[in-house]
């Protein structure tokens, strides 16, 4: 089944690079990086996963002593990671909107005033 | 002691939050905020010297004392050995001339409160990446810095491309951090521990497919951060829109922190210097970065962007030397990191003082400023003899080290594209100085003054600096490159005074031995025979001047001669500066398709570096597959 | 659709007042329970800020910037930061290294208060979220009013 979660977040990856490097629309480009992101984000929380196991929290009454947790490291690298690309992507659109209302266009291909 | 790199990075993100409270309307609070935050961060750091540096201790510290279990690291820990405390030293300086040099040179911008917020935040994430000894949390740290440094891009969002400058950064920042997260997580799948001095312990003669593949990405991904070739274009338009004192910290230590990253990635992490493919292949990239850097510096018209480019080829120095992998490649590559934090921030000072003082910093525009701005003028040029390499200014030292250094492994090709490299800096210096501060003034100039004092201390303190550490290049590396160096090399004992005694010689199977480094013939040149010299040569000019040798009066130049005069279009010109295009437009034409090739390379559109950074990644992770054994 | 705009939904308004409660209360309770079970402050946060959303779908641009002020908001954000590393620093003060547990073994396992110094670090890190999300929707929200009322 875990195999089913790889597949999906190297599709995730591949998608969100595809997308950033062929969309001439900057939105689209952020939303090639969020993709990107939630590909990896997919990727830790599988590597942390084991089959069967409990959630990783101190509860009464449900632990038996056949029972085993999930790894929850990568639970909390997986949240650090949501929370910092929630923020990037805030901090994108933000830019986009002043280029917006700066260059009146968001094609990549005319916001280039900055080359050579 | 214990707790002083701890409150070094804390200090600098209080300071950040406690100007949003106090310093939204008062201008004097926020400017005290961080002031205050900046030296006390200054002077915590420099209090760790003596023990790290002289003394030779790491430092460890484990954050809510969450020590290892059963040798198994379960907390998040610091570590300071002399490594992360030379780029510790070469940050914290940085931040506190920057800051000081910040206060007359933003007084005409709005929302300072907002500057000075996200340049400390930018300055404790740089702390704390080099002070860390966690995996992770050197991943959130660069993408801190990659934030704040974002933030600080798009600041003067009036000017000319800064949201679009911002944007590209914020674009390939966000692939460069996406390759390091992935490249951690890969490694954490393998050995389920995220803290480095374990990582080191358990890779050690252990790598598997996946590890391998998540060194190429981290190594791509740190390269993505400090800017090196195929990685840079967002460097340039980043550094030319960022306010100046930001330009410097961009230069001085966020750059320095992907460097700082890749030396602990490739000596503390992988061991990877015994590969030859590796070394290979950190001498490629930097070689290629000098080049490119400087090359597409030789045809750029902007003073900032000029800098940004000469920043991206002095990183290519230092690439080669860590590269380069012997004691003396390191020390070379070091020296010459701290050299490049001090040469160019002091060049992008007189950048800053030059746009505060005439409001542009288009090369063709401006013109014979040194009889206005003399001071400024001066520490130009020693900013530029540094930068060229000239002795006995400190890019001598760190230049000839890495000659040195390249010749000694048998690399004599590289050495002569250092040398040239070298040659085409002095030579784009040389326009620098004639379209700026020589040469004719333009009329509108005519009322520039020269910048107050506040911003004049530190372009002198690091003018200073970068004499001393020429003159004194034995001081310098005796107490603080060399110690640098055996921590790099003594991987032994970073894992050890981590995990506890014993550890790395259990999991490493013997005691890792440190080469020992060998200084003779080390480039070591005796500076006080340079400083005679060059006094007998000041005597002898101004003896042949003060003889009348130089009596412009005996020259056959008279008033109402016309014949001298500058004619254009049949009529006498008044006003004949040679402009920065004009120079080298001879070189520039006949290597024209080189150029143009690059200037068409550098086309400004966000697709194309992404793909740059990203065909580069596809580039290392073919390499390392194929090569590494 | 910009020509209705000045007649609020009927449906959306409501739907924003029957849900702005309960996002609030679950917003909260995620927060001040996330030392105990699964969630924490940025989540919670999250949950808290929402209700600006919600606010700004039922009332539109003008009852949300009458509601909020900006600038109180702002500082609000930097408090919780603030208090976070103050509860983070606790732990030298108390002769400790940075972020130790202070205050440990007060009440029972499994009450609201029993964990010592992390709960109110996992509070001031859910005052913080809560106040800079709801502040950076706040801002986007205002760089795209012109928009809506042309």
């Amino acid at each position: 089944m875990i195999l089913v979660n790889y597949i999906a977040c190297i599709i995730l990856i591949v998608l969100g690079f595809y997308v950033i490097l062929t969309k001439k629309n900057i939105l689209k480009i952020i939303i090639g990086m969020g993709l990107v992101d939630y590909g990896i984000n997919l990727l830790i929380i599988s590597i942390g996963f084991n089959p069967g196991g409990t959630a990783p929290i101190f509860t009464f009454s449900e632990l038996r002593p056949e029972s085993f947790f999930v790894d929850p490291v990568p639970q909390a690298l997986t949240l650090t990671s949501i929370v910092i690309g929630a923020c990037v992507t805030a901090m994108a659109l933000s830019l986009v909107i002043k280029i917006k209302e700066k260059y009146g266009t968001l094609d990549a291909d005319k916001v280039r005033r900055l080359n050579g | 002691m214990q707790h002083y790199p701890i409150l070094s990075i804390v200090t600098l993100f209080l300071g950040a939050f406690l100007t949003v409270i106090f310093g939204s309307k008062n201008e004097t609070v926020r400017k005290f905020i961080a002031l205050v935050a900046s030296s006390i961060s200054l002077i915590l750091v420099l209090m760790l010297i003596k023990p790290v540096m002289i003394e030779n201790n790491v430092i460890q510290y484990w954050m809510g004392n969450w020590r290892p279990i059963h040798d198994w690291a379960i907390g998040i820990g610091l570590e300071v050995d002399s490594l992360g405390l030379f780029f510790g030293i070469i940050a914290v300086v940085t931040i506190f001339l920057s800051i000081v040099f910040s206060f007359r040179y933003t007084e005409k911008d709005s929302e300072t409160d907002k500057y000075y917020v996200l340049f400390l935040m930018l300055s404790g994430s740089v702390l704390g990446l080099v002070f860390t000894g966690d995996l992770f949390n050197m991943f959130v740290m660069i993408e801190i810095m990659t934030f704040a440094a974002v933030g600080l891009t798009a600041f003067r969002n009036y000017q000319e491309g800064a949201l679009e400058a911002a944007l590209k950064y914020l674009v390939l920042g966000s692939i460069g951090s996406s390759l390091v997260l992935a490249g951690t997580i890969t490694i954490y799948s393998q050995v389920h521990t995220l803290n480095m001095a374990q990582i080191s312990a358990l890779l050690f003669n252990n790598l598997t497919p996946s590890t391998l593949f998540a060194f190429a990405l981290l190594l791509a991904g740190y390269s993505l951060k400090a800017f090196v070739v195929p990685f840079h274009p967002a460097a340039p338009d980043a550094y030319m829109s960022a306010p100046s004192s930001i330009s410097m910290a961009f230069s001085g230590m966020v750059n320095k922190a992907g460097v700082y990253a890749i030396i602990r990635l490739v000596y503390v992490l992988y061991h990877a210097m015994s590969f030859k493919s590796i070394q290979l292949l950190l001498i490629i990239i930097g070689t290629i970065t000098m080049f490119v850097g400087v090359t597409m510096a030789l045809a750029q018209n902007d003073f900032k962007r000029l800098l940004a480019f000469h920043s991206i080829s002095q990183i290519g120095y230092v690439i080669t030397a860590v590269g380069v992998s012997t004691a003396l490649g390191l020390t070379a590559g070091l020296y010459h990191a701290l050299n490049h934090t001090l040469f160019k921030g002091l060049l992008f000072l007189t950048a800053g003082a030059v746009f505060y003082a005439t409001g542009t910093t288009d090369l063709n525009k401006l013109g014979g400023l040194a009889k206005k701005m003399p001071q400024t003028a001066a520490v130009f040029l020693i900013g530029a003899f540094s930068i060229s390499g000239l002795p006995p200014f400190n890019g001598f030292v760190s230049k000839w080290l890495v000659y040195q250094a390249t010749y000694q492994a048998n690399l004599a090709p590289v050495t002569i594209v250092a040398l040239l490299v070298s040659v085409m800096t002095l030579a784009s210096f040389i326009k620098v100085a004639q379209s700026i501060f020589f040469g004719q003034m333009p009329k509108e100039f005519e009322n520039v003054k020269e910048v107050p004092l506040s911003m004049r201390i530190p372009m002198w303190i690091m003018a200073i600096l970068c004499v001393l550490t020429g003159i004194f290049p034995n001081f310098v590396t005796k107490y603080l490159i060399s110690p640098a160096v055996s921590a790099a090399l003594n991987v032994g004992k970073y894992i050890d005074i981590m995990m506890g005694n014993g550890y790395a010689e259990k999991i490493l199977g013997k005691p890792v031995e440190i080469p020992a480094v060998d200084y003779v013939l080390a480039g070591y040149w005796n500076p006080v025979a340079w400083l005679v010299l060059f006094a007998l040569l000041l005597l002898a000019v101004t003896i042949v001047a003060v003889a009348g040798g130089f009596n412009t009066a005996s020259l056959p130049v008279d008033g109402d001669d016309s014949k001298y005069e500058v004619f254009f279009g049949g009529e006498a010109n008044e006003y004949s500066h040679v402009k920065g295009n004009d120079l080298f437009w001879g070189l520039k034409y006949d290597l024209r398709h080189y150029f143009g090739f690059m200037h068409d390379a550098h086309s400004g559109i966000i697709n194309d570096y992404a793909l740059w950074a990203i065909f580069t990644t596809t580039i290392f992770i073919v390499y390392i597959f194929l090569l590494v054994p | 659709m910009s020509n209705n705009r000045k007649v609020k939904d009927v449906i959306v308004k409501t739907a924003a007042d029957l849900f702005t409660p309960i996002a609030l209360v679950l917003g909260f309770y995620i927060i001040l329970h996330g030392h105990l079970s699964p969630g924490g402050g940025f989540q919670g946060g999250v949950l808290v800020a929402s209700a600006v959303i919600l606010i700004y779908l039922g009332y539109g641009y003008s009852e949300v910037s009458k509601r909020f002020n900006m600038e109180f908001i702002k500082k609000n954000e930097a408090l919780g930061a603030i208090l976070f590393t103050v509860f983070g620093l606790a732990g030298i003060l108390y002769g400790s290294v940075f972020f130790t547990n202070v205050f440990v073994g007060i009440g029972n396992v499994g009450d609201l208060i029993s964990s010592g110094t992390i709960m109110f670090m996992n509070d001031s890190v859910g005052y913080k979220v809560l106040t800079g999300v709801g502040f950076l929707i706040l801002l986007m929200i205002g760089l795209l009013a012109p928009d809506n009322e042309n």
